[in-house]
Formats: C-alpha cells, structure tokens, sequence
C-alpha cells in the first residue's frame, strides 16, 4: 500500500475528489446526488487518504474531537436553517415563504436555503462515514 | 418571540430532543451538564405537551394542523396534534422526565465511562424525539421513518450496558424489529400503490372509493401492518425478542422501552388502523375479531409465562407481553368505551410499568441480587422504593383508585357493548393472574425476615424520580378528567371518520 | 393459467421483488450465523425497496427533471425512488449498528453461530 506512485497520484487526485464531494452536496436540487451522495464521496477522500498514507496520518487530520464536533454541528446547522422560516413568521423549514429569493429555475441560487441545508447534512454524513472506518479499523488492531 | 414558539410548538416537541441529542457528544466530558441539558429538554417537553394539550381541550378536539415548510397537504408534510396527539405526548413527556432524573448520575454503575453515558443519553433523546413525532405524524413514510429512529435507539439502548448478554439481546431485537419494519415497509407501500398518497387523511379517502375494486391488496396490506407492527410491540407469539432486551438493559433503558417505547408502535398501528383503514374496512375484513383473539392469547400467555420467572426484571418483562394484550384487545373494539378504556391503559401501563422498573432497578442496584426469593425483608430497608413498587403493582392489576383499574372498566363496559363476553371474562382472568405474580414479591418484601444487610433506599434524584411516577399513578386513578376526556374524545374522532 | 402468466410476464419486477422478498425471509429465519440473518435481512429489504421503484416507473417516461429539450408528456414518478433513497440509508444504519453488534459477540463468545451463542450462555447462567 505504500506506494511512491500511489501517494502521488493521490496527492493530486483526492483535493479534485473532495471538492468534487462539495459540488455534488450543493447542486442536490439541480443535479443527481445530493447531500447524502456528496457526503459520502467527501468522506470517502478522507477514508483513501487514511488508507493511503496510513491510518495513524488519517487520524492527524481528522482527530476524534473534530470529527465529534462536525457530526454534532452539521445536525444543529439543519436546525438553525429550519429555524430561519420560524424567525420570519413562515413554518419551519420554510423556503420561498421564509421571503428568499428563488432566482432563475436550473441555477444554483434557485434551491433557496436547500443548498445550505444539504450542506450541514452533507458534512454529517461524511463525518459519519469517517468515524464509522476509524472505529472498525481500530476495532481490528 | 412567545407567539413564534407557541405557533410552531408541535414542530418544536420533536425537533427540540433530536437536536439536543446531536450536540450532546461535544460535552461528553462534563456529565453535570449532560444531564442538566436532558432533564432540562424533558421539562421543556413536559411544559410543551401540557400546553398543546390545553389548547386541544379548549378547542374542542379540532385539532392544530402544522404543514412544514408551508406546503399544503397532499405535496408537503403534516403533523397534527389533535387528542390523540396531545395525549400522547403528555404520556410522553409525563414518563421520561422522571426516569431522566433517576438516571442523573446514577448510570456509570451499569453503563460505564463518560463517554459511553453520554452516548446513552443520546439514545434515550433520539428515542424521546422519535415517539414524539410518531404522535403527531400524519404521513406513512414518517411513520416508517421515525419507527426506524425508534428501533434503532431501542437496540443501542438495550446494548448500553456492557455485557455480552446485553449485546446479544440487542442483535435479536435489532433482527426481529428490522424484519417489523420491513414488513411495515411493505404495508406502507401497497398503501402508497393502491391509492397514490402518503398523507393519512388523503389515504383513506381514496382507500374508501377503491377498496371493493381490489381487496386482495388490502388484505396483503392490513395483514403486513398487523405482524410488522406485532413483532415490534411484542404481541403474544411475536414476543421472543422482549423479555431478552428487557430485562438485560440498564434499568431506566427498561422503563422507557416498556414503558414507552412499545406504546409509539402501538400508537402508529392504531393511527394506520384507524386513520387511513378506517373502522369500516376493519369491521369488513373482520380485523378486530383478530385483534381481540389475538389481545385474549397474549393476557393469559404472558401471565402465565410471567408466573414462571423467579428473575424480578425477566418477572416484569413478560408481564409487559401480558399487557400488550389488554391493548390489542382494546384496539379490536370498535367502539367509543373500548377505544378509551385502551388508550387509558396504555398511558397508565407506561406510567406504572416505568415505575416497576425503576423501583425494580433501585432495589437490584441496592442489593445486587436479581431474584425475588433474595429480596425478603427489603419492604422495610427501603421503604420508599417497595412503597412505589406496591402501588405501580396495584395499578397493573386493577385496584380501584389506582390508575389501571380505570383503563380496565372501559375495557369491559366496551366489551359489554360490542357483546363480547368471554373478553370480559380474560380480562378478569388476566388481573387474577397479574395479581398472582406480583403480590408475591411484596408479600416477600415485607412479611419475611430481614436479611441482615446494610441496604438503602436511592439517591435524592432517584426517590423524587420514584415518588413522581407514584404520583402520577394515583393522580390518574383518582382523578382522571382531563386524560380521559382526551381519550374519549381521540377515541371518538376514530369512530366519526369516514 | 395464461392470463396468470402474462400478468407476471407485464408485471415481472413485482414479481422479482416477492422472490427476493421470499429468500430473504426465509435465510432470516432458517439460518443460525449471524452474518447471513442479517445478509438475508438485507435482501428482504431490497425486495421492499425494487418493489416501491418498480411502482413508480412508468414505462416510456422521461426522467423527472424540468427540461426545455424535452418532448415527452409522461414522467416516471421520482417519489418512491427518494423514499427509497431514505430507506436505503436507514438499512446501512441498521446493517452497520448490527456488524458492530456482531463483532462484540464474535469478542465475548469466540463464534458467530445463534445456536453456540444460546448455548454458551445457558452453561454461563448455570454456574
């Protein structure tokens, strides 16, 4: 596994597949994907770079707090998102009702807050995934 | 600000425990806070159903519709909180505020470190948030959703404490539930074919005009509610998984798995039933006569089975499948009286099998002894602990000014009036028989010899904890106005549909 | 007899789904090691899941997105495929809580096998 060729070419490769991760999250409404499928392919860079570099460099990237504190606070940012309706006087998770402006149907800005909310779900799913490799991998040694 | 919470309150009593829950892990080191944040979250739920509840009352049993995010019904999702809603999550809110207090700083014993404690408690509030949303939930793949929510916490719960025993258990439940809620999957998805709609009130609708055209689906549909959901509630041949993760969970996880967390399925098969079947399809296809049959087997098998355990929480365990009886034989009744007499008991069976459990609990952590035969003459070491032991058993076996004793009489005047007798009969049987296996503990407790060991009644937060659920028992046995108009009138809205 | 066959022949993925269905049931009940209660577990779900997919294709129809280019009236329903997507995930939860679950037992008991596992734990209790 620790291979010259491998680690350069996974140098190069992963930030592409990481930020590829976060389009896939953001485009959820305009695209196919969405949240749970870029949180997935941004966790699964992290799980390459672990197994690629080894698993004790993985683990100084992403040690056990940050990984704590990015699960807890992807949930709390859905909330906060929903709670952007309720501070207008719209319902929760309100969107166009929540006085936000849709734009052109096909562009980026026209999911509204859906975006926004894929991500704090998105870096919960990836986070997850990570702790999930972490934990079975520890589990073995 | 105060009229922004109070518009958006039924959202609030669900979302409030999830997102408490998901930040929990980052306090991990500083238990204080913890559980401050969860018994905080618990009163806020208890002050929140009791305002909903109100409301309800007022109105008139017109229930409060919230659509989220705005969209209207067939597109968007719906929460109602209508009587049964509200009453719901009274029970709710009602049990898990004291067992959180029993567990407040009392859980490492049996759990283990900080972190493991905290996962606990994450558990318990996703479970907390899940059961809520199944009270006010109007849409069938909410329902599937917060099931697997619910399951899913169960198991973790079960397997908090660290005991291969522990493990084991939970893997039987998390397969046997899983298979429940596949099979309620499946439910949901003929459902969803045959009539298009995920939202309850639309489904029936459309259940209503088409039914006669192909009732082979909603036989396949009514029959993969009725086992999934029975598997999941534990009823009489579908048990085996209960007595297993009931009894080898940490002591306040016991409580709120009997206690609550079998009630939410219940909850959900009665609103399927009952809300988008409806009681006309149900008397058509003759499911109530298999609900009642099926509610007889489980009082007089699971008290049975009951008598056979000399293990005190195994003891309550099977006498939680005994109970589960009452209630399918309540929800094959279709009438006002029986309806009302089933969801008054299972709110007073959450109330006073929570108690058992954690009195239960109390006295197993006092004296490390798990069988009734060891526990002679603990009546009088601890005192507080049998005291509330004995009026929890009062209640589930039907002692007038106690709390179960209500529920039952509904039960049996609802029998009377479909014309049911041997029911009433069973019914009789069954609190014989509950009697028979939970007086002999007290009798050991308090009329054999003192065993010669320094034994002691719980810590302040537990005896509050203990005492509360006591008082709910008796407050609901003596006077119960407001609970049971609230199921009389849930039970009466069942019966105007359609 | 025939018109039994061409309605499993038009509605084959219904069919599929209750052979999954089927197998997955019964590996979940007929088989002692865990690992494969819980593959079956896995395969009983993906028959629910085709079964949903299967009832939101329509055949001939246009991918649900909104499209100038395109000319085609019907779309295949994208509901039951989104549900899907959240049942899916929840069965990799339950499928991961569960692998967890197994491997505390294959620690404590030394075997993944529902029969040894009952038994070892009758001679612990016995003792």
């Amino acid at each position: 596994m620790r291979d010259f060729i491998l680690k350069r070419v996974a140098a190069i490769i992963l930030p592409f597949i990481c930020t590829y991760g976060f389009y896939v999250i953001l485009h959820g409404h305009v695209s196919p994907g969405g949240s749970f499928a870029g949180g997935i392919i941004v966790g699964l860079s992290f799980i390459a770079f672990s197994t690629i570099y080894g698993i004790e460099k993985g683990r100084a990237r992403l040690p056990e707090t940050v990984l704590t504190w990015t699960e807890s606070f992807g949930t709390l940012w859905y909330g906060i998102m929903g709670m952007v309706g309720i501070t207008k006087g719209a319902p929760f998770l309100a969107n166009k009702l929540a006085g936000i402006d849709l734009g052109v149907p096909g562009t980026l800005s026209s999911g509204g807050l859906i975006s926004l909310i894929g991500l704090g779900v998105g870096i919960r799913v990836a986070s997850t995934i990570v702790t999930l490799f972490f934990t079975m991998m520890e589990e073995k040694s | 600000m105060t009229a922004a919470i109070t518009a958006n309150l039924p959202v609030f009593v669900v979302i409030a425990p999830l997102f408490v829950a998901f930040v929990l892990p980052t306090f991990a080191r500083r238990m204080r806070l913890v559980e401050g944040l969860v018994i905080f979250v618990e009163a806020l739920g208890l002050v929140g159903a009791g305002y909903l509840a109100s409301i309800v009352l007022a109105q008139k049993g017109i229930p409060i519709i919230y659509r989220l995010g705005g969209w209207p019904a067939p597109w968007g999702i719906e929460l109602e909180v209508g009587s049964l809603g509200a009453f719901f999550l009274l029970v709710i809110a009602g049990v898990s505020l004291p067992v959180a207090l029993f567990a407040r700083g009392n859980l490492t014993k049996e759990v283990g470190s900080k972190e493991r404690v905290t996962r606990f408690y994450v558990l318990y509030l996703l479970l907390n948030g899940a059961l809520a949303g199944m009270a006010v939930t109007n849409d069938l793949f909410n329902v599937f959703v917060l099931v697997e929510v619910a399951t899913l916490s169960c198991c973790g719960l079960v397997s908090a404490r660290n005991h291969p025993r522990a493990a084991e258990a939970a893997f039987t439940y998390l397969i046997l539930a899983t298979l429940g809620s596949t099979l309620v999957l499946g439910g949901i998805g003929f459902l969803y074919i045959t009539t298009g709609h995920l939202n309850m009130g639309f489904s029936s609708q459309e259940l209503g005009r088409i039914w006669q055209d192909n009732p082979h689906v909603v036989w396949v549909a009514i029959s993969f509610m009725l086992v999934g959901f029975g598997v999941k509630s534990a009823l009489f041949p579908l048990h085996l998984w209960l007595p297993d993760a009931h009894s080898t969970a940490p002591s306040p996880a016991s409580a709120i798995l009997s206690g609550l967390a079998i009630k939410g399925y219940l909850i959900c098969l009665l609103k399927i039933l009952y809300n988008v079947f409806g009681h006309t399809l149900i008397q058509a296809f003759a499911v109530h006569r298999i609900l009642v049959l099926a509610g007889m087997v489980a009082i007089i098998a699971g008290s049975i089975l009951a008598l056979t355990q000399d293990e005190l929480k195994r003891r309550l365990a099977f006498s939680t499948v005994a109970q589960v009886g009452y209630i399918y034989l309540g929800l094959g009744l279709v009438n006002t009286k029986g309806l009302t007499g089933m969801l008054f008991y299972l709110a007073s069976h959450a109330v006073s099998k929570s108690a058992l459990f954690l009195a239960a609990g109390a006295m197993i952590a006092a004296t490390g002894k798990q069988s009734i035969s060891e526990l002679a003459g603990i009546g009088r070491k601890m005192p507080i602990t049998m005291a509330v032991f004995t009026v929890g058993s009062l209640s589930l076996v039907g002692i007038p000014l106690f709390s179960g004793f209500i529920g039952k009489w509904y039960l049996i005047l609802g029998n009377l009036e479909a014309g049911n007798i041997i029911p009433v009969a069973v019914i009789i049987i069954g609190s014989v028989l509950c009697a028979a296996y939970l007086f002999p503990i007290i009798r050991t407790a308090y009329f054999e010899p003192v065993a010669d060991e320094d034994w002691q009644d719980p810590g302040l937060p537990q005896k509050i904890s203990l005492i509360l659920l006591a008082v709910a028992i008796v407050i609901l046995g003596v006077l119960p106005g407001p609970f049971l108009e609230l199921a009389s009138r849930a039970a009466a809205e069942f019966l105007v549909l359609q | 007899m025939r018109i039994l066959l061409e309605k499993l022949m038009a509605n084959y993925p219904y069919f599929a789904a209750v052979v999954l269905f089927t197998i997955g049931a019964l590996t979940v009940m007929t088989r002692s090691n865990l690992f494969k209660k819980l593959i079956g577990i896995n395969i009983m779900e993906s028959g629910i899941f085709l079964m949903f997919v299967a009832a939101g294709n329509i055949r001939g129809g246009a991918v649900p997105i909104l499209d100038e280019a395109n000319t085609k009236s019907v779309y295949i329903n994208p509901l039951p495929s989104a549900l899907m997507l959240t049942g899916i995930v929840v069965s990799v939860s339950v499928t991961a809580f569960a692998l967890a679950l197994i491997v505390r037992l294959y620690k404590s008991y030394g075997t993944t096998d529902a029969h040894r596992i009952a038994e070892m734990r009758n001679e612990v209790s016995e003792r």
